[in-house]
Protein backbone atom coordinates (compact mmCIF):
# COMPACT_ATOMS: atom_id res chain seq x y z
CA UNK A 1 0.00 0.00 0.00
CA UNK A 2 2.35 2.49 0.98
CA UNK A 3 4.62 2.27 -1.86
CA UNK A 4 1.61 2.37 -4.39
CA UNK A 5 1.20 5.69 -3.14
CA UNK A 6 4.65 7.13 -2.64
CA UNK A 7 5.40 5.97 -6.92
CA UNK A 8 1.51 7.32 -8.22
CA UNK A 9 3.60 10.64 -6.07
CA UNK A 10 6.46 10.18 -8.24
CA UNK A 11 4.81 10.09 -11.33
CA UNK A 12 2.88 13.07 -10.18
CA UNK A 13 5.71 15.50 -9.61
CA UNK A 14 7.69 14.00 -12.73
CA UNK A 15 6.96 16.74 -14.38
CA UNK A 16 6.30 19.79 -12.04
CA UNK A 17 9.25 19.01 -9.16
CA UNK A 18 12.59 20.35 -9.19
CA UNK A 19 14.03 18.20 -6.55
CA UNK A 20 12.64 15.19 -4.67
CA UNK A 21 14.24 13.66 -1.73
CA UNK A 22 13.15 10.27 0.13
CA UNK A 23 13.47 11.28 4.00
CA UNK A 24 12.96 8.04 5.71
CA UNK A 25 10.75 4.97 5.16
CA UNK A 26 7.25 6.58 3.95
CA UNK A 27 8.24 9.91 4.15
CA UNK A 28 9.16 12.62 1.19
CA UNK A 29 9.61 15.49 0.82
CA UNK A 30 9.14 17.01 -3.16
CA UNK A 31 10.36 20.54 -3.86
CA UNK A 32 7.93 22.39 -6.60
CA UNK A 33 8.65 25.46 -8.07
CA UNK A 34 5.91 27.93 -7.01
CA UNK A 35 4.24 28.55 -10.09
CA UNK A 36 3.82 24.64 -10.50
CA UNK A 37 2.75 24.11 -7.02
CA UNK A 38 -0.73 24.46 -7.67
CA UNK A 39 -1.50 22.40 -10.12
CA UNK A 40 0.11 19.54 -8.59
CA UNK A 41 -1.46 19.64 -5.18
CA UNK A 42 -4.81 19.61 -7.34
CA UNK A 43 -3.22 17.05 -8.87
CA UNK A 44 -2.22 15.05 -5.87
CA UNK A 45 -5.70 15.71 -3.85
CA UNK A 46 -7.75 14.54 -6.89
CA UNK A 47 -6.05 11.44 -8.32
CA UNK A 48 -4.40 10.09 -5.29
CA UNK A 49 -5.42 9.18 -1.31
CA UNK A 50 -3.19 11.50 0.39
CA UNK A 51 -6.34 14.38 0.84
CA UNK A 52 -5.40 15.32 4.36
CA UNK A 53 -3.57 18.50 4.94
CA UNK A 54 -2.06 18.56 8.10
CA UNK A 55 -0.96 22.06 8.13
CA UNK A 56 1.33 24.73 6.07
CA UNK A 57 4.62 25.12 7.82
CA UNK A 58 7.16 28.52 7.49
CA UNK A 59 11.04 28.55 7.31
CA UNK A 60 12.79 31.50 7.13
CA UNK A 61 15.65 30.55 5.03
CA UNK A 62 17.68 33.38 4.58
CA UNK A 63 16.97 35.15 1.08
CA UNK A 64 13.71 32.67 0.96
CA UNK A 65 11.10 32.04 2.73
CA UNK A 66 10.03 28.09 2.54
CA UNK A 67 6.67 26.82 2.42
CA UNK A 68 5.43 23.37 3.58
CA UNK A 69 2.67 22.02 2.97
CA UNK A 70 2.19 18.72 4.90
CA UNK A 71 -0.06 16.17 3.52
CA UNK A 72 -0.33 12.21 4.51
CA UNK A 73 -2.15 9.47 4.43
CA UNK A 74 -1.59 6.21 6.71
CA UNK A 75 1.74 5.70 7.08
CA UNK A 76 2.92 8.28 4.03
CA UNK A 77 3.47 12.08 4.72
CA UNK A 78 4.35 13.71 1.49
CA UNK A 79 5.80 17.29 2.48
CA UNK A 80 5.54 19.28 -0.77
CA UNK A 81 7.92 22.45 -0.37
CA UNK A 82 8.15 25.78 -2.44
CA UNK A 83 10.01 29.01 -2.17
CA UNK A 84 9.36 32.60 -2.49
CA UNK A 85 11.98 35.17 -2.52
CA UNK A 86 11.19 37.86 0.60
CA UNK A 87 11.55 40.65 -1.88
CA UNK A 88 8.35 39.48 -3.60
CA UNK A 89 6.53 37.62 -0.86
CA UNK A 90 3.41 36.77 -2.42
CA UNK A 91 1.92 33.16 -3.13
CA UNK A 92 -1.30 31.21 -4.31
CA UNK A 93 -3.50 30.49 -2.37
CA UNK A 94 -5.03 27.23 -2.20
CA UNK A 95 -8.18 27.15 0.11
CA UNK A 96 -10.40 26.68 -3.56
CA UNK A 97 -8.66 23.07 -3.98
CA UNK A 98 -8.18 21.88 0.28
CA UNK A 99 -10.58 24.77 1.91
CA UNK A 100 -8.82 23.57 5.26
CA UNK A 101 -5.84 25.59 4.34
CA UNK A 102 -7.70 28.86 5.67
CA UNK A 103 -6.44 29.16 8.84
CA UNK A 104 -3.02 27.69 7.90
CA UNK A 105 -2.51 30.70 5.42
CA UNK A 106 -3.66 32.81 7.75
CA UNK A 107 -1.24 31.97 10.55
CA UNK A 108 2.04 32.31 7.81
CA UNK A 109 0.28 35.69 6.53
CA UNK A 110 0.65 37.23 10.12
CA UNK A 111 4.24 35.14 10.80
CA UNK A 112 6.30 35.54 7.96
CA UNK A 113 4.53 38.36 5.91
CA UNK A 114 3.60 36.05 2.72
CA UNK A 115 0.00 37.44 1.13
CA UNK A 116 -1.69 33.91 -0.11
CA UNK A 117 -3.56 35.68 -3.27
CA UNK A 118 -7.03 34.20 -3.20
CA UNK A 119 -7.49 33.59 0.06
CA UNK A 120 -10.79 35.20 1.59
CA UNK A 121 -9.34 36.31 4.76
CA UNK A 122 -5.91 37.96 4.14
CA UNK A 123 -7.08 41.33 4.94
CA UNK A 124 -7.37 40.54 8.47
CA UNK A 125 -5.06 39.30 11.30
CA UNK A 126 -5.72 35.81 13.25
CA UNK A 127 -2.81 35.07 15.80
CA UNK A 128 -1.18 38.61 15.87
CA UNK A 129 -2.14 41.65 17.72
CA UNK A 130 -4.45 44.45 15.81
CA UNK A 131 -1.62 46.79 17.65
CA UNK A 132 1.26 45.24 15.28
CA UNK A 133 2.80 48.01 14.10
CA UNK A 134 2.91 47.87 9.91
CA UNK A 135 6.70 48.46 9.65
CA UNK A 136 8.02 46.08 12.31
CA UNK A 137 9.01 42.52 10.81
CA UNK A 138 7.08 39.15 10.74
CA UNK A 139 7.67 37.75 14.21
CA UNK A 140 9.49 34.53 13.06
CA UNK A 141 11.64 35.72 10.88
CA UNK A 142 15.01 35.43 12.33
CA UNK A 143 15.46 39.05 11.61
CA UNK A 144 12.92 40.05 14.45
CA UNK A 145 14.08 40.31 17.71
CA UNK A 146 11.90 39.49 20.83
CA UNK A 147 13.26 42.32 22.84
CA UNK A 148 12.53 44.70 19.80
CA UNK A 149 8.94 43.29 19.59
CA UNK A 150 8.13 44.35 23.15
CA UNK A 151 9.92 47.47 22.86
CA UNK A 152 7.77 48.49 19.98
CA UNK A 153 4.53 46.94 21.31
CA UNK A 154 4.81 48.83 24.41
CA UNK A 155 5.49 45.91 26.99
CA UNK A 156 8.00 45.98 29.71
CA UNK A 157 11.24 44.75 28.26
CA UNK A 158 13.43 42.69 31.35
CA UNK A 159 16.34 44.39 32.44
CA UNK A 160 18.87 42.10 32.35
CA UNK B 1 -37.62 22.07 18.08
CA UNK B 2 -37.91 19.51 15.38
CA UNK B 3 -34.60 18.65 13.08
CA UNK B 4 -36.84 19.76 10.06
CA UNK B 5 -36.99 23.66 11.70
CA UNK B 6 -32.91 23.39 12.53
CA UNK B 7 -32.48 23.47 8.71
CA UNK B 8 -29.56 25.82 7.46
CA UNK B 9 -30.53 28.41 5.76
CA UNK B 10 -30.37 28.79 1.94
CA UNK B 11 -28.14 31.78 1.14
CA UNK B 12 -26.18 33.37 -1.63
CA UNK B 13 -22.53 31.35 -0.81
CA UNK B 14 -19.28 33.29 0.51
CA UNK B 15 -19.61 36.31 -1.49
CA UNK B 16 -21.53 38.25 1.50
CA UNK B 17 -18.47 37.50 3.58
CA UNK B 18 -16.27 40.54 2.89
CA UNK B 19 -19.46 43.02 3.03
CA UNK B 20 -19.98 42.17 6.70
CA UNK B 21 -16.42 42.18 7.59
CA UNK B 22 -15.62 45.25 5.71
CA UNK B 23 -18.52 47.60 6.96
CA UNK B 24 -19.27 46.00 10.10
CA UNK B 25 -16.64 45.54 12.27
CA UNK B 26 -17.56 45.44 16.00
CA UNK B 27 -15.65 47.50 18.35
CA UNK B 28 -14.46 44.73 20.39
CA UNK B 29 -13.62 45.56 24.49
CA UNK B 30 -11.02 44.04 26.48
CA UNK B 31 -10.26 40.32 26.64
CA UNK B 32 -10.20 38.41 30.35
CA UNK B 33 -8.20 35.84 29.85
CA UNK B 34 -8.89 34.85 33.90
CA UNK B 35 -9.24 30.94 33.74
CA UNK B 36 -10.74 30.66 30.29
CA UNK B 37 -9.13 30.84 27.14
CA UNK B 38 -10.28 33.34 25.02
CA UNK B 39 -11.34 33.49 21.43
CA UNK B 40 -13.30 35.81 20.02
CA UNK B 41 -16.13 34.76 16.81
CA UNK B 42 -18.37 37.41 15.08
CA UNK B 43 -21.64 36.26 14.56
CA UNK B 44 -23.68 37.08 11.64
CA UNK B 45 -27.88 36.91 12.31
CA UNK B 46 -30.37 36.64 10.26
CA UNK B 47 -33.02 36.76 12.92
CA UNK B 48 -32.40 33.91 14.86
CA UNK B 49 -29.80 31.83 12.28
CA UNK B 50 -26.50 32.11 12.19
CA UNK B 51 -25.37 33.15 8.62
CA UNK B 52 -21.78 33.67 8.91
CA UNK B 53 -19.01 33.22 11.28
CA UNK B 54 -16.10 34.95 11.99
CA UNK B 55 -13.03 34.00 14.09
CA UNK B 56 -10.43 36.14 15.48
CA UNK B 57 -7.89 34.08 17.35
CA UNK B 58 -4.08 34.35 19.02
CA UNK B 59 -5.55 36.28 22.16
CA UNK B 60 -3.36 33.82 24.47
CA UNK B 61 -0.74 33.46 21.61
CA UNK B 62 2.43 33.07 23.54
CA UNK B 63 5.14 33.04 20.70
CA UNK B 64 6.31 29.03 21.98
CA UNK B 65 7.90 28.54 18.34
CA UNK B 66 9.94 31.55 18.33
CA UNK B 67 10.37 31.17 22.41
CA UNK B 68 12.09 27.34 21.39
CA UNK B 69 14.46 28.36 18.73
CA UNK B 70 16.74 30.33 21.43
CA UNK B 71 16.18 27.53 23.75
CA UNK B 72 18.32 23.66 24.44
CA UNK B 73 16.35 21.41 23.04
CA UNK B 74 15.28 19.27 25.67
CA UNK B 75 14.08 22.66 27.66
CA UNK B 76 11.96 23.15 24.45
CA UNK B 77 10.38 19.59 25.44
CA UNK B 78 9.18 20.87 28.48
CA UNK B 79 7.90 24.21 27.12
CA UNK B 80 5.60 22.88 24.62
CA UNK B 81 4.25 20.43 27.42
CA UNK B 82 2.81 23.48 29.02
CA UNK B 83 0.71 24.19 25.87
CA UNK B 84 -2.37 22.80 26.95
CA UNK B 85 -3.58 22.07 30.34
CA UNK B 86 -5.38 19.58 29.22
CA UNK B 87 -3.27 17.15 26.99
CA UNK B 88 -0.14 18.46 27.93
CA UNK B 89 1.67 14.97 27.51
CA UNK B 90 1.21 14.34 23.73
CA UNK B 91 2.68 17.42 22.90
CA UNK B 92 5.66 16.60 24.85
CA UNK B 93 5.51 12.76 22.98
CA UNK B 94 4.74 14.44 19.51
CA UNK B 95 7.61 16.85 19.99
CA UNK B 96 9.95 14.08 21.22
CA UNK B 97 8.99 11.54 18.61
CA UNK B 98 10.11 14.32 16.07
CA UNK B 99 13.22 15.16 17.62
CA UNK B 100 13.73 11.49 18.19
CA UNK B 101 13.92 10.43 14.16
CA UNK B 102 16.56 12.97 13.77
CA UNK B 103 19.00 11.11 15.84
CA UNK B 104 20.27 6.97 15.38
CA UNK B 105 18.82 5.89 18.89
CA UNK B 106 15.41 3.82 19.71
CA UNK B 107 13.14 4.07 22.43
CA UNK B 108 13.49 1.03 24.65
CA UNK B 109 9.76 -0.94 24.31
CA UNK B 110 9.04 -0.78 28.19
CA UNK B 111 9.20 3.20 28.13
CA UNK B 112 7.02 2.80 24.57
CA UNK B 113 4.56 1.02 26.79
CA UNK B 114 4.58 3.83 29.81
CA UNK B 115 3.92 6.86 27.10
CA UNK B 116 1.18 4.78 25.92
CA UNK B 117 -0.67 4.07 29.40
CA UNK B 118 -0.02 7.49 30.02
CA UNK B 119 -1.27 9.10 26.82
CA UNK B 120 -4.48 7.02 27.21
CA UNK B 121 -5.25 8.29 30.63
CA UNK B 122 -5.13 11.44 29.43
CA UNK B 123 -7.45 10.56 26.51
CA UNK B 124 -9.70 9.31 29.03
CA UNK B 125 -9.55 12.26 31.75
CA UNK B 126 -9.90 15.24 28.47
CA UNK B 127 -12.79 13.38 27.45
CA UNK B 128 -14.30 12.73 30.85
CA UNK B 129 -13.87 16.52 31.50
CA UNK B 130 -15.69 16.92 27.73
CA UNK B 131 -18.76 14.96 28.73
CA UNK B 132 -18.91 17.36 31.61
CA UNK B 133 -18.57 20.70 30.34
CA UNK B 134 -21.07 19.19 27.38
CA UNK B 135 -23.76 18.94 30.26
CA UNK B 136 -22.84 22.16 31.69
CA UNK B 137 -23.12 23.82 28.70
CA UNK B 138 -26.23 21.81 27.21
CA UNK B 139 -28.01 22.44 30.99
CA UNK B 140 -27.76 19.28 32.99
CA UNK B 141 -25.36 20.08 35.70
CA UNK B 142 -26.04 16.55 37.53
CA UNK B 143 -24.01 15.23 34.42
CA UNK B 144 -21.18 17.49 35.17
CA UNK B 145 -20.99 17.05 38.72
CA UNK B 146 -21.31 13.00 38.40
CA UNK B 147 -18.81 12.86 35.55
CA UNK B 148 -16.16 15.08 37.51
CA UNK B 149 -16.04 13.37 40.28
CA UNK B 150 -15.27 11.08 38.19
CA UNK B 151 -12.39 12.22 36.59
CA UNK B 152 -10.11 12.19 39.96
CA UNK B 153 -10.17 8.57 39.67
CA UNK B 154 -7.73 9.29 36.49
CA UNK B 155 -5.79 12.09 38.11
CA UNK B 156 -5.35 10.19 40.73
CA UNK B 157 -3.86 7.23 38.51
CA UNK B 158 -1.64 10.10 36.81
CA UNK B 159 -0.47 11.35 40.29
CA UNK B 160 0.68 7.87 41.49
CA UNK B 161 2.97 7.20 38.40
CA UNK B 162 4.03 10.60 37.38
CA UNK B 163 3.92 12.95 40.36
CA UNK B 164 1.50 15.40 39.21
CA UNK B 165 -1.96 15.74 38.16
CA UNK B 166 -1.89 17.77 34.89
CA UNK B 167 1.62 18.48 33.74
CA UNK B 168 3.37 15.13 33.65
CA UNK B 169 6.83 15.78 32.87
CA UNK B 170 7.29 12.51 31.88
CA UNK B 171 8.86 12.52 28.76
CA UNK B 172 12.56 13.03 27.67
CA UNK B 173 14.35 12.37 24.73
CA UNK B 174 13.97 8.62 24.02
CA UNK B 175 12.42 7.22 27.55
CA UNK B 176 10.36 7.99 30.22
CA UNK B 177 11.66 9.58 33.32
CA UNK B 178 9.89 8.13 35.56
CA UNK B 179 9.22 4.16 36.18
CA UNK B 180 5.92 2.55 36.37
CA UNK B 181 5.85 2.48 40.38
CA UNK B 182 5.84 -1.35 41.75
CA UNK B 183 2.00 -3.13 42.42
CA UNK B 184 0.06 -0.73 40.55
CA UNK B 185 -0.88 -3.30 38.14
CA UNK B 186 -4.11 -4.66 40.19
CA UNK B 187 -5.17 -1.02 41.19
CA UNK B 188 -4.77 0.48 37.32
CA UNK B 189 -7.22 -2.65 36.02
CA UNK B 190 -9.62 -2.35 39.15
CA UNK B 191 -10.19 1.68 38.11
CA UNK B 192 -10.25 1.04 34.50
CA UNK B 193 -13.23 -1.40 35.25
CA UNK B 194 -15.27 1.08 37.60
CA UNK B 195 -14.75 3.62 34.53
CA UNK B 196 -15.65 1.00 32.01
CA UNK B 197 -18.99 0.65 34.43
CA UNK B 198 -19.26 4.56 34.77
CA UNK B 199 -19.00 5.21 30.96
CA UNK B 200 -21.58 2.37 29.95
CA UNK B 201 -24.26 4.28 32.96
CA UNK B 202 -23.60 7.75 31.00
CA UNK B 203 -24.09 6.09 27.48
CA UNK B 204 -27.21 4.99 28.86
CA UNK B 205 -28.22 8.41 30.58
CA UNK B 206 -27.53 10.73 27.43
CA UNK B 207 -29.81 8.43 25.36
CA UNK B 208 -32.72 9.24 27.54
CA UNK B 209 -32.33 11.84 29.70
CA UNK B 210 -34.53 15.07 27.75
CA UNK B 211 -32.80 17.35 27.80
CA UNK B 212 -29.52 15.92 26.71
CA UNK B 213 -31.81 14.65 23.56
CA UNK B 214 -33.39 18.20 23.05
CA UNK B 215 -30.18 19.94 23.20
CA UNK B 216 -27.72 17.63 21.18
CA UNK B 217 -29.89 15.12 18.84
CA UNK B 218 -29.91 16.58 14.58
CA UNK B 219 -27.76 19.19 15.84
CA UNK B 220 -23.91 19.89 13.88
CA UNK B 221 -24.79 18.24 11.00
CA UNK B 222 -22.06 18.07 8.40
CA UNK B 223 -21.66 15.63 5.30
CA UNK B 224 -18.68 13.55 5.75
CA UNK B 225 -17.33 15.17 2.17
CA UNK B 226 -17.37 18.59 3.77
CA UNK B 227 -15.48 17.55 6.91
CA UNK B 228 -13.01 15.88 4.59
CA UNK B 229 -12.38 18.66 2.32
CA UNK B 230 -11.86 20.94 5.81
CA UNK B 231 -9.25 18.60 7.08
CA UNK B 232 -10.97 17.60 9.82
CA UNK B 233 -9.14 15.82 12.57
CA UNK B 234 -10.01 13.57 15.78
CA UNK B 235 -13.62 12.71 16.91
CA UNK B 236 -14.77 15.77 14.79
CA UNK B 237 -13.61 13.30 11.52
CA UNK B 238 -15.23 9.80 13.27
CA UNK B 239 -18.32 11.58 14.02
CA UNK B 240 -19.30 11.32 10.78
CA UNK B 241 -18.14 7.93 9.56
CA UNK B 242 -14.39 8.81 8.20
CA UNK B 243 -12.34 6.19 9.89
CA UNK B 244 -9.21 8.46 10.58
CA UNK B 245 -7.18 7.71 13.64
CA UNK B 246 -3.54 7.74 13.54
CA UNK B 247 -3.16 5.38 16.71
CA UNK B 248 -4.38 2.74 13.99
CA UNK B 249 -3.31 4.77 10.44
CA UNK B 250 0.38 5.39 11.17
CA UNK B 251 1.29 3.66 15.03
CA UNK B 252 3.73 5.30 17.20
CA UNK B 253 4.59 4.15 20.78
CA UNK B 254 3.12 1.07 21.69
CA UNK B 255 -0.30 1.12 19.62
CA UNK B 256 1.12 -1.74 17.11
CA UNK B 257 1.19 -3.90 20.03
CA UNK B 258 -1.87 -3.29 21.82
CA UNK B 259 -5.06 -4.65 20.37
CA UNK B 260 -7.77 -2.24 19.94
CA UNK B 261 -10.36 -0.72 17.43
CA UNK B 262 -11.15 2.56 16.87
CA UNK B 263 -14.57 4.16 17.20
CA UNK B 264 -16.52 5.50 14.29
CA UNK B 265 -20.07 6.82 13.98
CA UNK B 266 -22.22 7.41 10.73
CA UNK B 267 -25.25 9.95 12.45
CA UNK B 268 -23.23 12.86 12.54
CA UNK B 269 -24.46 15.24 14.84
CA UNK B 270 -23.71 16.37 18.38
CA UNK B 271 -25.42 13.14 20.17
CA UNK B 272 -23.05 10.68 18.25
CA UNK B 273 -20.34 12.83 19.51
CA UNK B 274 -21.19 12.10 23.06
CA UNK B 275 -21.00 8.70 22.53
CA UNK B 276 -18.44 8.61 20.13
CA UNK B 277 -16.29 9.92 22.90
CA UNK B 278 -17.78 7.51 25.76
CA UNK B 279 -16.85 4.55 23.47
CA UNK B 280 -13.56 6.08 22.70
CA UNK B 281 -13.09 6.21 26.99
CA UNK B 282 -13.85 2.65 27.09
CA UNK B 283 -11.68 1.06 24.34
CA UNK B 284 -9.00 3.27 25.99
CA UNK B 285 -9.39 1.86 29.53
CA UNK B 286 -8.98 -1.56 27.68
CA UNK B 287 -6.07 -0.57 26.55
CA UNK B 288 -4.49 0.67 29.43
CA UNK B 289 -5.48 -2.33 31.27
CA UNK B 290 -3.89 -4.70 28.18
CA UNK B 291 -0.89 -2.46 28.14
CA UNK B 292 -0.42 -3.03 31.88
CA UNK B 293 -0.57 -6.35 32.47
CA UNK B 294 1.53 -7.04 29.26
CA UNK B 295 4.54 -4.11 30.31
CA UNK B 296 7.72 -5.78 28.96
CA UNK B 297 10.82 -5.33 30.90
CA UNK B 298 14.08 -3.76 30.95
CA UNK B 299 15.64 0.35 30.51
CA UNK B 300 13.14 3.36 30.56
CA UNK B 301 15.18 5.71 28.98
CA UNK B 302 18.67 5.98 26.55
CA UNK B 303 20.66 8.96 27.33
CA UNK B 304 21.34 10.98 24.19
CA UNK B 305 23.80 13.90 23.54
CA UNK B 306 22.34 17.81 23.91
CA UNK B 307 24.07 18.36 20.06
CA UNK B 308 21.07 16.67 17.70
CA UNK B 309 22.13 16.07 14.25
CA UNK B 310 21.13 18.04 11.13
CA UNK B 311 17.83 17.64 9.47
CA UNK B 312 13.96 18.16 9.38
CA UNK B 313 11.36 15.58 10.61
CA UNK B 314 8.11 15.92 11.15
CA UNK B 315 5.62 13.48 13.54
CA UNK B 316 1.97 13.19 14.37
CA UNK B 317 -0.03 11.71 17.03
CA UNK B 318 -3.68 11.32 18.17
CA UNK B 319 -4.26 13.64 20.63
CA UNK B 320 -7.76 13.52 22.76
CA UNK B 321 -8.88 16.06 20.49
CA UNK B 322 -7.43 14.90 16.89
CA UNK B 323 -3.94 15.12 15.12
CA UNK B 324 -1.29 17.11 16.64
CA UNK B 325 1.39 17.81 14.50
CA UNK B 326 5.13 19.15 15.19
CA UNK B 327 7.80 19.55 12.46
CA UNK B 328 11.62 20.41 13.58
CA UNK B 329 14.47 21.67 12.00
CA UNK B 330 17.59 21.01 12.98
CA UNK B 331 21.28 23.07 11.64
CA UNK B 332 23.22 20.83 14.05
CA UNK B 333 23.47 22.83 17.30
CA UNK B 334 22.58 22.89 20.55
CA UNK B 335 18.84 24.97 19.80
CA UNK B 336 16.41 23.85 17.04
CA UNK B 337 16.31 25.97 14.09
CA UNK B 338 12.65 25.75 13.54
CA UNK B 339 9.76 23.95 15.70
CA UNK B 340 6.20 24.44 14.49
CA UNK B 341 3.57 23.13 16.25
CA UNK B 342 0.06 22.53 15.20
CA UNK B 343 -2.73 21.96 17.55
CA UNK B 344 -6.08 20.16 16.88
CA UNK B 345 -8.53 23.56 17.37
CA UNK B 346 -6.90 24.85 14.86
CA UNK B 347 -7.60 21.65 12.75
CA UNK B 348 -10.67 21.55 13.39
CA UNK B 349 -11.99 25.44 13.49
CA UNK B 350 -12.95 25.53 10.01
CA UNK B 351 -15.55 22.69 11.01
CA UNK B 352 -17.03 24.14 13.61
CA UNK B 353 -17.35 27.46 11.47
CA UNK B 354 -18.92 25.51 8.76
CA UNK B 355 -21.33 23.70 11.12
CA UNK B 356 -22.32 26.86 12.74
CA UNK B 357 -23.71 28.03 10.01
CA UNK B 358 -27.76 27.45 10.02
CA UNK B 359 -28.01 26.78 13.60
CA UNK B 360 -29.40 29.09 16.33
CA UNK B 361 -28.01 31.46 18.58
CA UNK B 362 -28.95 29.21 21.65
CA UNK B 363 -27.67 26.57 19.71
CA UNK B 364 -24.38 28.37 19.88
CA UNK B 365 -22.55 26.65 22.86
CA UNK B 366 -23.24 23.26 22.19
CA UNK B 367 -22.14 23.15 19.10
CA UNK B 368 -18.84 25.27 19.87
CA UNK B 369 -18.18 22.90 22.99
CA UNK B 370 -19.04 19.92 20.52
CA UNK B 371 -15.02 20.25 19.27
CA UNK B 372 -13.71 20.31 22.21
CA UNK B 373 -12.00 23.62 22.36
CA UNK B 374 -10.16 25.17 24.75
CA UNK B 375 -14.13 26.20 25.69
CA UNK B 376 -13.65 29.72 27.32
CA UNK B 377 -14.41 30.62 23.87
CA UNK B 378 -17.96 31.74 24.50
CA UNK B 379 -16.85 33.50 27.08
CA UNK B 380 -17.20 37.44 24.77
CA UNK B 381 -19.40 36.96 21.56
CA UNK B 382 -20.61 39.43 19.91
CA UNK B 383 -23.65 39.19 18.02
CA UNK B 384 -24.76 41.41 14.61
CA UNK B 385 -28.24 41.46 13.35
CA UNK B 386 -28.30 42.13 9.18
CA UNK B 387 -32.15 42.77 9.25
CA UNK B 388 -32.00 45.30 12.39
CA UNK B 389 -28.32 46.23 12.33
CA UNK B 390 -28.43 45.87 15.98
CA UNK B 391 -24.94 44.60 17.90
CA UNK B 392 -24.53 43.35 21.03
CA UNK B 393 -22.25 41.48 23.07
CA UNK B 394 -22.75 38.74 25.68
CA UNK B 395 -20.86 37.01 28.05
CA UNK B 396 -20.21 33.12 27.68
CA UNK B 397 -23.00 33.01 31.07
CA UNK B 398 -25.42 34.66 29.63
CA UNK B 399 -24.99 33.03 26.36
CA UNK B 400 -25.47 29.76 28.02
CA UNK B 401 -29.08 31.21 29.76
CA UNK B 402 -30.10 32.25 26.95
CA UNK B 403 -29.95 28.66 25.48
CA UNK B 404 -31.26 26.96 28.62
CA UNK B 405 -34.15 29.06 28.43
CA UNK B 406 -34.54 29.02 24.65
CA UNK B 407 -35.07 25.04 25.26
CA UNK B 408 -36.79 24.88 28.46
CA UNK B 409 -38.88 27.88 28.89
CA UNK B 410 -40.54 26.53 31.85
CA UNK B 411 -37.36 26.19 34.18
CA UNK B 412 -36.90 30.24 33.22
CA UNK B 413 -40.72 30.82 34.89
CA UNK B 414 -39.51 28.86 37.57
CA UNK B 415 -36.72 30.79 38.77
Amino acid sequence: MSEILLQQIEKLAADVKTKSTQLRKGETIVEVDQIQLKKFIKRLVTETSARHLSTITGLDLGPNVGIIYHFWHERNTIHVKTFIPKTKSTALSIVDIVPGAILYEMEIHDMFGVTFTGNPWMDRKLLLPDTWPADLPPPLLKTSKPEEIRKRLGLEVEEK
Amino acid sequence: MSAEQRKPLRREESAGLMKYSAENLVPFGPIHPALKEPEYFKLVLEGERIVEVIPRIGYVHRGLEKAAESRPWVQNMYMFERTCGICSFVHSLTYGQAVEGLTIYEVPRRAKFIRTIIAELERIHSHLLWVGLMGHWAGFETLFMWVWRDREVVLDLVEAISGNRIHKSMNTFCGVRRDMPEGMEDRIVERMKFLVDRANYYKQIVDTEETMLERTEGLGKISPETAEKLCAVGPMARYVGLRRDIRLDDPYAAYDEVPFDIVTRKEGDVHALLKLRLDELIVSANMISYAVKHLPNGQIRIKIPPVIPAGEHSSHCEAPRGEIFYYVKSSGGRTPDRVKSRQPTMANLPTALEILKGATIADVPVVLTAIDPCFGCMDRTSFLDIETNREWTWSGEQLRQYGINYYFPERAKKR
